[in-house]
């Protein structure tokens, strides 16, 4: 307050001058009139009012209604010490410390109720506190600690970036994926099993396990099934990085558990996304090496870790278990024989692919499947990054997904190719980014035309 | 997962920007996963500051790089409703056509300041900057600065800060006059710059760089002056005027209070010929510091002395001597300080700090001056640059003897 101030309110003081404070839930208490004019709102109401205001009893003020009564006397404590003139700066400071520690939930009260006070001193105070809490935390942390819900879809999580709310298709996913989790739960529940930390990677699974079926078996069986996909093919060459990348993950998840399971998805009549129908619950044991499970589901924990991670723009350091799910319905519904083979792709990448010395190399792996022309995957310098480029955009170009960190462990095995076009450029050992750049992007443009071409020949097969 | 509600996400909108505000960037958007509320409410912030921190390190430059560019082009697609502040300052960004994108984006959100330090490399800065005309406040680093001929400043223009920047005087000089709200000019590292400054609100003011010659021609409001001047070999260069520099330069900034010159300044303040008096007394001025001070040119020293005793409230001074010459000049003028300033006094006059003291007759006689004429000095803090102690000992003796009127006055020499 200023000496004008000061100067006025002093033989008041004398008075011990009182005004009479009221809370919305009823209770009137008695303050001292300078500490309660430090607060500005307070202040204005006194003076718009007229001096009788707060006076006594029976006009008291009422104060906002995010002000209770506990913060009430948070607040004049805090004005009790500031309105005091004499203190140095560094006192204030001492002081705000001290006054500031205080437990989460009530930090955002005081912050509110001093908002409706319009104490701006004492918001900005509050607000830094608030700061420094979230500053630095994963988003986890973040929600426990303010109680938020979890209400994200794990597409949306992903993608923090992209504006998915007006997308159909993804209210679309979102529904299923709501619905898909439900029956997961009750199975469960009827294995017995604890749940909730693996209800993701199943549902994953479950949604996803009819590409391992047609990984295993001929890919033909799964394209047949898909004979009324003429007109959806043109929506389906719209592909999300999303979908992709769920699509690689999913498949490799895929793999990992049931090769050769089959699940039922309940069929989407929906125009857009023809479900795969034969989705089904995830966790089907298909008789795979324990060893080799496991391994590939520390590569998909990884792998998924990696993708979270990169997409929610979070440093390259952060390595918390960031719970990976995937909105598998999505992906299943457009699941076209093209993500068949970034299936067998990534089966490949992981099985059958030998990947010595990985960092610093680049190479260049043209996967051929049966009946598509080229399938790229790009190791650049391969503690960092994978581009797995190929499917199209919206227009039929290229989409990148660039995975950081992604660290594929060493497979046995040769990769198998079949078909392979007599031009291709296998498995360069290129130790130079530049040239592997150049001869990418030779191939990116091929790729792009024969993608195109590619649908466009797959299309009238269904 | 517990009953308890949500104790954040429904506090008033601008409680949460003031807290996302003191988050980073990086951390701010970061909330966007955190619930469905919170998706979109980092995207309403006014300030964006973006540097290299924003994305994952790497040793990989060219990594770096193109997450850093794909960062801010995302954030700012997804940003909604103005934009008041967007700092850029990192040298991963050199010279890329994205930046021309975000300044458009930016001169349609109603910029108001703007901040890019870019790496070396010479950004050339876009013409749809100069149609940001709610700029209050412009830096720019490494960049070349074009205006159009229909430009004519920013007239919301309050601090204008130019480091480094490819321009022709011109357009610096057009620019200047074109903001007449100008309060803070900074301009830095140019070469031989002829400038004529005329600023009508101008005050601050700071200069860096080799400028040729500096006129301030309309200043009258300028409070605090830094300048470090560099100079050709050739010092003919200067020597053309007969107008005195002093004047031309400190003549017409009466409400001056903190006077800062580095390297050749003073230098430059002596050029010309002396009309004995000054004609403006600094009234305001508090603290004089005058570095690379040559006591064996004697106009530097009477330059030095001038300032100093128009300046009736100077408080503070500090002084430092350049090395003497090889060649040392003639010490003719130690008497001036006797013949003028006979009965002088410096009434408010505190603190003096001289360094990299050589001992010459006219720094020991500047020091006595000063001892001679201030009632209420407290402290003459002396740092000399001699490495022989005799020649120190001797420095030292002399200075004692000096009369002191300040009943208090303390001469600390120190070792350097």
């Amino acid at each position: 307050m200023s000496e004008a101030d000061m100067a006025i309110i002093k033989p008041e003081m004398m008075m011990k001058s009182y005004i009479w404070l009221e809370t919305t839930d009823g209770s009137i208490q008695q303050v001292e009139q300078e500490i309660a004019m430090y607060c500005p709102m307070i202040c204005h109401e006194v003076l718009q009012k007229g001096l009788g205001a707060g006076s006594s009893k029976n006009c008291a003020i009422s104060l906002p209604q995010r002000v209770n009564p506990a913060m009430l006397s948070l607040i004049l404590d805090y004005c009790r010490f500031h309105q005091v003139p004499g203190r140095s700066n560094k006192e204030r400071k001492v002081h705000d410390e001290k006054f500031i520690r205080m437990d989460t939930k009530r930090l955002c009260e005081l912050a509110s109720a001093a908002d409706s006070l319009q104490l701006k001193p004492l918001v900005d105070l509050s607000s830094r506190a608030l700061a420094r809490i979230i500053e630095g935390k994963t988003p986890e942390e973040i929600r426990e600690i303010f109680h938020l819900p979890d209400d994200l879809t794990e597409e949306e999580k992903l993608e923090p970036l992209k504006n998915l709310m007006d997308d159909p298709r993804i209210r679309l996913l979102n529904r299923l994926y709501a619905k898909k989790r439900k029956e997961l739960k009750e199975r469960e529940k009827l294995k017995g099993k604890e749940v909730e930390e693996r209800v993701d990677e199943r549902s994953v699974d479950d949604l996803l396990s009819f590409i391992n079926g047609k990984d295993h078996k001929v890919v033909k069986t799964s394209k047949s099934k898909k004979k009324n996909r003429k007109r959806k093919e043109h929506k389906n060459k719209v592909s999300h990085n999303l979908h992709s990348k769920q699509q690689g993950v999913q498949i490799v998840d895929e793999t990992a558990s049931s090769l050769g399971g089959v699940s039922n998805l309940p069929s989407m009549e929906e125009d857009i996304f023809s479900l795969k129908t034969d989705s089904e619950d995830g966790y089907v044991d298909d008789g795979m090496d324990p060893v080799l499970k496991e391994m590939l589901d520390r590569e998909v924990e990884d792998f998924a870790r990696r993708l979270n991670s990169s997409w929610v723009l979070s440093s390259g350091q952060e390595r918390q278990p960031v719970h990976f799910s995937i909105n598998g319905n999505g992906a299943t519904r457009r699941l076209t024989a093209f993500q068949v083979m970034l299936g067998s792709l990534i089966l490949l990448m992981v099985f059958g692919w030998q990947v010595p010395e990985f960092c610093g190399v680049t190479r260049k792996v043209i996967m051929h499947s049966p009946s598509s022309p080229h399938w790229w995957i790009s190791t650049v310098k391969g503690n960092s990054r994978v581009r797995i480029s190929g499917l199209t955009g919206t227009e039929g170009g290229d989409e990148w997904f660039d995975l950081f960190n992604i660290i594929l462990d060493e497979a046995s095995g040769l990769p198998k190719f079949d078909n392979v076009p007599a031009n291709r450029e296998e498995l360069v050992r290129d130790d130079s980014t530049q040239a592997a750049e150049r001869a990418y992007n030779r191939v990116e443009r091929a790729l792009t035309s024969s993608i195109l071409s590619f649908l466009t020949l797959v299309a009238p097969m269904y | 997962m517990g009953e308890s509600p949500d104790l954040i996400s429904d506090l008033p909108q601008s409680i949460l920007e003031n807290i996302l505000t003191r988050l980073s960037l990086r951390d701010a958007i970061r909330t966007s996963v955190l619930s469905t509320k919170w998706r979109y409410k980092w995207s309403t912030l006014t300030d964006l500051m973006f540097d290299e921190k924003c994305v994952a390190p790497s040793t990989d430059r060219a990594v770096v790089e193109t997450n850093l560019v794909r960062f801010i082009t995302g954030v700012l697609l997804l940003h909604q409703g103005p934009i008041h502040k967007f700092h850029l300052s990192t040298s991963f960004l050199q010279c890329r056509p994205d930046i021309d994108q975000w300044l458009l984006f930016l001169s349609r959100n109603g910029i108001k300041e703007l901040v890019l330090e870019l790496g070396e490399g010479e950004f050339r800065v876009p013409s749809c900057l100069f149609s940001c005309l709610k700029l209050t406040r412009l830096e720019l680093c490494h960049c070349e600065f074009d205006p159009p001929k229909s430009f004519n400043g920013f007239s919301s223009l309050k601090s204008l800060n130019l480091h480094q920047i490819l321009v022709s005087p011109e357009a610096i000089e057009s620019l200047i006059s074109g903001c007449p709200l100008l309060e803070f000019l900074s301009l830095s590292y140019f070469d031989s710059l002829v400038l004529s400054i005329s600023a009508p609100n101008l005050m601050y003011l700071y200069l860096d760089g080799e400028f040729k010659d500096i006129f301030l021609e309309n200043t009258p409001k300028l409070v605090a002056i830094s300048v470090s001047m560099y100079m050709h070999e050739d010092v003919a260069d200067f020597e053309q005027s007969s107008d005195y520099n002093l004047v031309k330069f400190l003549g017409g900034v009466p409400l001056l209070e903190k006077l800062v010159g580095y390297i050749y300044f003073t230098k430059y303040l002596s050029i010309g010929d002396d009309p004995g008096r000054l004609p403006i007394t600094y009234i305001h001025l508090k603290t004089i510091e005058l570095y690379q001070v040559s006591f064996e040119d004697a106009n530097e020293v009477l330059v030095l002395l001038r300032l100093v005793t128009h300046s009736p409230n100077l408080k503070e001074l500090k002084v430092s001597a350049s090395p003497i010459q090889l060649f040392p000049l003639e010490e003719e003028s130690f008497d001036l300080f006797e013949r003028d300033y006979l009965d002088y006094k410096l009434p408010r006059l505190e603190t003096v700090r001289m360094t990299d003291v050589s001992g010459i007759r006219n720094e020991l006689e500047f020091i006595r001056f000063l001892m001679g004429t201030s009632p209420v000095l407290e402290a003459v803090v002396v740092t000399s640059s001699l490495s022989d102690k005799d020649a120190r000992m001797e420095m030292v003796v002399e200075l004692l003897r000096f009369p002191r009127v300040s009943p208090r006055a303390q001469l600390l020499f120190l070792q350097d």
